[in-house]
């Protein structure tokens, strides 16, 4: 098992709202903002929010990541913008 | 000695707690992310280089299976299909 699937949830939810370069299986690289890991399948959702509102969503698969690199703390507003995205309507997020 | 066995295991207990709280807010968040990704075509990349595209449908709790409709191989539409998830290296879609 690849070191990434053996992290602990804390250390995972360190990569929360940040922004990471992720290099995968047959040398993909994948660059975004971290809605979430899986703590089952330590797959990672990266987010790119495009101009129109909308937003581009790329999973890694947790057996296929090889190294992640952070780059940049997203700070309030992409933690809030990422977890708009995936609420229902209505919804809001008071907390974290 | 009794004292610092119970606040070893108070210490324990909080430890415990924080990680339950983290494994649950990820989880949240992912199993959120299946939902939103429900009836939308979602792209696949798996090994070999292999590109399909398929209507998501639902996950098994696992994360080992995915049950897609109308996914577009090389050869051919499958109206229904299952993905096996150890194959797949990343999907993507819109939202």
């Amino acid at each position: 098992m690849n070191p990434w699937r053996q992290k602990m949830p804390l250390e995972w939810q360190r990569y929360v709202n940040n922004e990471v370069k992720v290099v995968a299986d047959e040398k993909r690289q994948y660059q975004g903002w971290v809605y979430t890991v899986d703590p089952v399948s330590a797959s990672i959702v990266l987010v790119n929010p495009q101009e129109d509102g909308r937003a581009h969503v790329t999973v890694v698969m947790g057996h296929a990541v090889e190294k992640v690199e952070l780059l940049q703390d997203g700070g309030e507003e992409i933690a809030q913008r990422l977890s708009s995205l995936f609420s229902p309507d209505g919804v809001q997020t008071v907390s974290r | 000695t009794t004292v610092s066995a119970s606040s070893a295991a108070d210490a324990h207990g909080v430890a415990l707690r924080d990680e339950q709280r983290a494994r649950s807010l990820l989880r949240e968040r992912f199993l959120r992310s299946l939902l939103a990704m429900c009836g939308r075509p979602v792209r696949f990349s798996m090994y070999e280089k292999v590109q399909v595209e398929a209507k998501f449908g639902a996950s098994d709790i696992d994360v080992l299976n995915f049950q897609v409709s109308d996914l577009q191989t090389p050869i051919g539409v499958q109206k229904e299909a299952l993905l096996r998830c150890p194959d797949i290296i990343t999907y993507n879609f819109e939202i």
